[in-house]
């Protein structure tokens, strides 16, 4: 029997050791792009050759899905790009599979992953694993369009995302915003909230007509994170939380979020179905957007710059939906990236499809097609270019574009985002009668083991 | 009919009871079916309307992306795909688990060996363990063998669940097929090869077509090794329907493709109840 | 078998060789794929996965921290509650209708096929079903504003995303009642109506006939067809997933959470969970199974 054990665990062993193989050549290609000196003739020469790149991105969108297929395959064809749309239902899928491809040895070339639509914590874990092909976005051409100056103060969402910086290994694909929508038919402009205090006064008149999307799902976090900001003791707002954790100590994160998670903790009671116990949250925004079009809920909260006028052209969103200011001062803003793996296996083809992404043109037709808003910046456009990428927008739906800008908020770093996420799940969705700086204290323990 | 004349002590009509019955059950399995059916026309249904606000082909010419079944039927929803996906993984699994299953089943109606009980039970303990165990299991070995993504992997993990099954509809066949019409061939001096061509495989036939339609049938059906083991790469019909549905609404779409997803099943039911009978469905389950 | 004489003996091993030969591939296959897994799991579970770096093999945290959480227990009697309140109402159901189609009634071979239409679907068309029909949007609080019973979505009860689970119940019956119905009434046709007829003339009631007659012969089908879905449901994850209530969720859903966390390190976690599951599954089917076999035992029939 012991003699049996040891055989299986040799058998395992070897199965599980082994060094990291890599395809030399895939280095080569990458080590010199990065130092500049292949030049983007060479690029499209063997991405002709590599043939396809795997894309893996969020697939939960009929509009995204529908404009993959139709414009960006044509298009990349016509590089001789096949391009090969991994639909996931989780972009921590993608994430997972390029680090168990890495932990079990393949190296540059050898994965099976070679884009990720990504941002925050996904990309933080790429980086912090060393899962990343390099600095290759503002080598790209199309690069030109995207504000790279650091003495820009707008060139910090391309630079910086989560507080984490890019380092130029992802490119921007798309900005977004934070954004609510309410159910005109259902309740009076009057009673609209724009604070959180308002909010809360809604909800004690009206319960149950209210819910957020549950952490962990980001859109679940931006919200707390939100809530987070207008609570912030010493008033200072986003700027508080753009540190790592290491810089501001959990003894201090655990003062900052207190007043925000006691707020969380006194809206349960009014949200939705709180009233037969424990509150109802939408695991993720499609549920929520079903529950909006029941009046289930009278808002929907969610990133969507354009999710009204969306919503409205799909018929999942009630037709009263309107948009307004929520909460004042604190709607979150940030870009999502494409990003490159270490071990891709069409390094190339990859560098084809990013710089194709970072075009005017399928920037353009994104915008019109899935309303998604651009990530390349518009200052950076020629005047005609900027026009016809404005005129593709389907429009924004009771607010302006100046409400907008006039309550940017920055989003918060990557690192302080788990930490508050395993807050959240503790002290809101498990009750747990520990005081937060307990908490806070166990997650960052729990999270830098 | 002989029996059917016999029991004329029982009553062999339906109580008001059971006719009250048999009609809620079926609404219970078909009833869901109908507002299904509207969702998929609908473009926008919200509550309390019995009957969508806006059907989808009134808004057909005004929108820009395919809407419901114009989605659905369209290459983007990726339905032709999974569904070549599901018969081509099921066919290999159920070719292959025929394959090595009909000899053991042989010889398990047949022989008696030391350890044969024990044997039987570690056949059947597959339908023991969750699936969610061997699957998260099975995915670390297979991304280090590089089977996680690919056809192989997944019709290799098909494999756990079906086989048991197909073991007892097999052996339950050979069992009832008896050893005296081999043996009298075997006397009448046919070879082991001939036995096997003449006598053996033109009896067997309904049996195996039972046990190879109901395993197929397993195979379509699985989820979760395809969910954790296709890795979002080989999509079939039980996994693209999870990640519509994922959410825990229905748009029209979904509700085309939740439609879809029961045709091969109807196609299925079809078949099988024109080609087995209802005793071979039990026997197979018997202990 | 004593002392064969040798061409006897050599033919006697020729045939054992190669009856062996005929059990070798299902045995292997079933051995490498499932056992390996299995295996695979428990040493993980224990703290042997040097490619995350972690090898303290053999180490009983990960069951120690796992079992030590009030949330495990409180996963597991969900699990299990989900699990025989499904199997126990989709065996009545299923009784009661295979009992049903062994009577005569106009449309009978219509309805043997409509009652199979679920085995033939995946889980996930359930879960669908579901959805639509019983959601606090849904087809049936539709009908309850219809018939003005209700006058906004959230009064009608909730039977989705609920800890009473009663969306998933629902989900596993639909597909499961018609299981059991199928083994039952292919049992009950294989033994005929004889045995019920004789005790019906003996003079025995509707209810001793069905206890007493009916019941005895139709359990081994009883027995092998709950033990198969309640196995099923004790390890189900999608229709938990889509409809369950949150935390705590079912034992396999944890586990799949753990496996899905950004801690790698949680994966062994996960790995304890898995390992738990088919140690308390398999626990209590052997207890099951091994009942049944005494009860057989016990009335003379092997």
């Amino acid at each position: 029997m012991k003699k049996l054990f040891i055989g299986l665990s040799l058998s395992v062993s070897l199965v599980a050791g082994g060094a990291m193989a890599e395809d030399p050549e895939a280095t080569a290609f990458r080590d010199g792009f990065i130092a500049g000196n292949v030049d983007w003739q060479a690029v499209q020469e063997r991405a002709k050759k590599e043939g396809t790149v795997n894309l893996y991105y969020w697939g939960g969108s009929d509009p995204i899905n529908i404009w993959m297929d139709r414009t960006v395959a044509p298009a990349l064809a016509e590089e001789g790009v096949t391009l090969n749309p991994v639909r996931i239902t989780g972009t921590k899928d993608a994430v997972d599979l390029v680090l168990a491809e890495m932990a079990a040895g393949k190296g540059p070339g050898e994965g099976s992953v070679d884009a990720i639509w990504l941002n925050g914590e996904n990309f933080a874990t790429l980086k912090r694993q060393n899962a990343l092909f390099g600095a290759f976005a503002p080598k790209l051409p199309n690069s030109k369009f995207i504000e790279w100056n650091a003495e820009d103060p707008r060139s910090q969402m391309n630079l910086r995302d989560f507080g984490v910086e890019t380092g130029g290994a992802e490119v921007p694909w798309s900005g977004e915003q934070y954004v609510c929508a309410v159910n005109t038919d259902r309740v009076a402009a009057a009673d609209v909230p724009h604070t959180f205090a308002e909010l809360k006064a809604y909800l004690d008149k009206t319960p149950g007509k209210f819910t957020y999307v549950k952490p962990p799902h980001y859109i679940g976090n931006t919200f707390v994170q939100a809530t987070i900001y207008a609570h912030n003791p010493d008033g200072t707002g986003a700027s508080a939380f753009q540190e790592s954790i290491d810089v501001i100590g959990a003894e201090e994160l655990a003062r900052l979020i207190t007043p925000g998670l006691e707020y969380l903790k006194a809206l349960e009671p009014g949200l939705l179905d709180a009233n037969g116990g424990s509150p109802r949250y939408p695991e993720d925004p499609s549920a929520l957007d079903g529950m909006f079009l029941n009046g289930e809920v009278d808002f929907n909260c969610k990133f969507g710059m354009f999710a009204v006028a969306t919503g409205l052209a799909q018929g999942t969103y009630p037709e009263a939906a309107e948009q307004f200011v929520f909460p004042e001062g604190n709607m979150i803003k940030n870009k999502n990236y494409l990003a490159i793996p270490a071990n891709a296996p069409n390094p190339a083809a990859a560098l084809i499809m990013t710089n194709y992404m970072s075009s005017v043109e399928s920037q353009t037709s994104k915008l019109q097609g899935t309303g998604m808003p651009p990530g390349i910046d518009p200052w950076k456009l020629s005047e005609a270019e900027a026009a016809s990428l404005a005129a593709a927008s389907p429009g924004l739906v009771g607010l302006t574009q100046a409400d907008l800008d006039a309550n940017a908020a920055p989003d918060t770093n990557a690192t302080l985002v788990d930490v508050i996420e395993a807050t959240w799940l503790e002290y809101i969705e498990r009750d747990s009668t520990d005081p937060i700086d307990v908490i806070v204290k166990r997650a960052v323990e729990n999270l830098s083991k | 009919m002989r029996r059917r004349k016999a029991t004329s002590a029982l009553n062999t009509r339906l109580s008001p009871f059971q006719k009250i019955y048999l009609l809620l059950f079926a609404g219970f399995i078909l009833g869901p079916f109908i507002p299904l059916i509207i969702q998929s026309f609908a473009f926008r249904w919200a509550w309390p309307d019995l009957l969508p606000s806006t059907w989808w082909l009134e808004q057909r010419e005004k929108s820009m992306l395919p809407l419901a079944w114009d989605y659905v039927l369209s290459p983007y929803s990726r339905m032709l795909e999974a569904t070549i996906n599901t018969v081509f993984i099921g066919l290999v699994v159920t070719v292959i688990c025929l394959a090595i299953c009909l000899p053991a089943a042989r010889v398990l109606a047949r022989e008696n060996f030391r350890g044969k009980p024990a044997f039987e039970f570690f056949l059947s303990m597959p339908l023991i363990v969750p699936e969610a165990a061997i699957g998260i299991a099975l995915l670390m070995i297979f991304i280090r063998l590089g089977l996680a993504g690919s056809y192989i992997g997944i019709i290799i993990a098909h494999l756990i669940p079906t086989i048991p099954y197909m073991i007892r509809m097999l052996t339950a066949v050979y069992q009832g097929l008896g050893r005296d019409f081999e043996e009298q061939a075997m006397i009448l001096g046919a070879n082991r090869w001939q036995v096997l061509r003449l006598v053996t495989l033109p009896m067997l036939i309904p049996g195996v077509v039972a046990g190879a339609l109901f395993t197929f049938l397993v195979s379509t059906n699985i989820f979760l090794l395809t969910f954790f083991l296709g890795q979002g790469k080989i999509i079939t019909l039980p996994t693209l329907l999870f990640s519509k549905i994922a959410g825990g609404t229905l748009d029209a779409s979904a509700a085309g493709i939740t439609l879809l997803v029961t045709v091969p099943g109807i196609i299925l039911l079809l078949v099988t109840e024109r080609f087995i009978k209802e005793e071979a469905f039990g026997k197979g389950f018997g202990n | 078998m004593k002392n064969p004489k040798p061409p006897e003996l050599a033919r006697h091993r020729r045939e054992r060789l190669w009856m062996m030969l005929q059990l070798l591939p299902v045995f292997s296959v079933l051995t490498i794929l499932f056992g390996g897994a299995l295996v695979l799991a428990v040493l993980q579970s224990l703290g042997f996965a040097p490619w995350f770096g972690v090898n303290t093999f053999p180490d009983f945290s990960y069951f120690g921290a796992l079992w030590g959480s009030y949330s495990f227990w409180q996963s597991l009697a969900l699990t299990l509650y989900y699990a025989l309140m499904a199997t126990f109402i989709s065996l009545v159901m299923g009784v009661l209708l295979a009992l049903a189609m062994v009577r005569m009634f106009p449309g009978k071979s219509l309805y043997k096929y409509l009652y199979k239409l679920p085995l033939m679907i995946p889980y996930t068309v359930g879960i669908a079903l579901a959805v639509i029909m019983l959601g606090n949007g849904g087809m049936l609080s539709r009908l309850a504003a219809f018939a003005g019973l209700i006058s906004d979505p959230s009064e009608f009860p909730q039977i989705l995303k609920t800890h009473y689970g009663w969306g998933i119940i629902a989900v596993y019956v639909w597909k499961q009642a018609p299981f059991v119905t199928l083994t039952i009434y292919a049992v009950l046709l294989g033994v005929g109506r004889e045995t019920e007829e004789a005790a019906t003339i003996l003079g025995a009631s509707r209810w001793q006939t069905f206890f007493q007659v009916t019941l005895p012969q139709i359990l081994p089908g009883i027995v092998s067809s709950t033990l198969i879905i309640f196995a099923f449901n004790i390890g189900a994850f999608e229709a938990p997933f889509i409809l369950g209530g949150g935390y705590p969720d079912t034992l396999p859903v944890v586990a799949w959470r753990y496996f899905n966390d950004a801690d790698y390190t949680l994966q062994l976690q996960g790995m304890a969970t898995v390992v738990s599951i088919a140690l308390i599954a398999s626990g209590i089917l052997f207890t099951y199974l091994a009942l049944y076999r005494r009860y057989e035992r016990r009335i003379g029939r092997n």
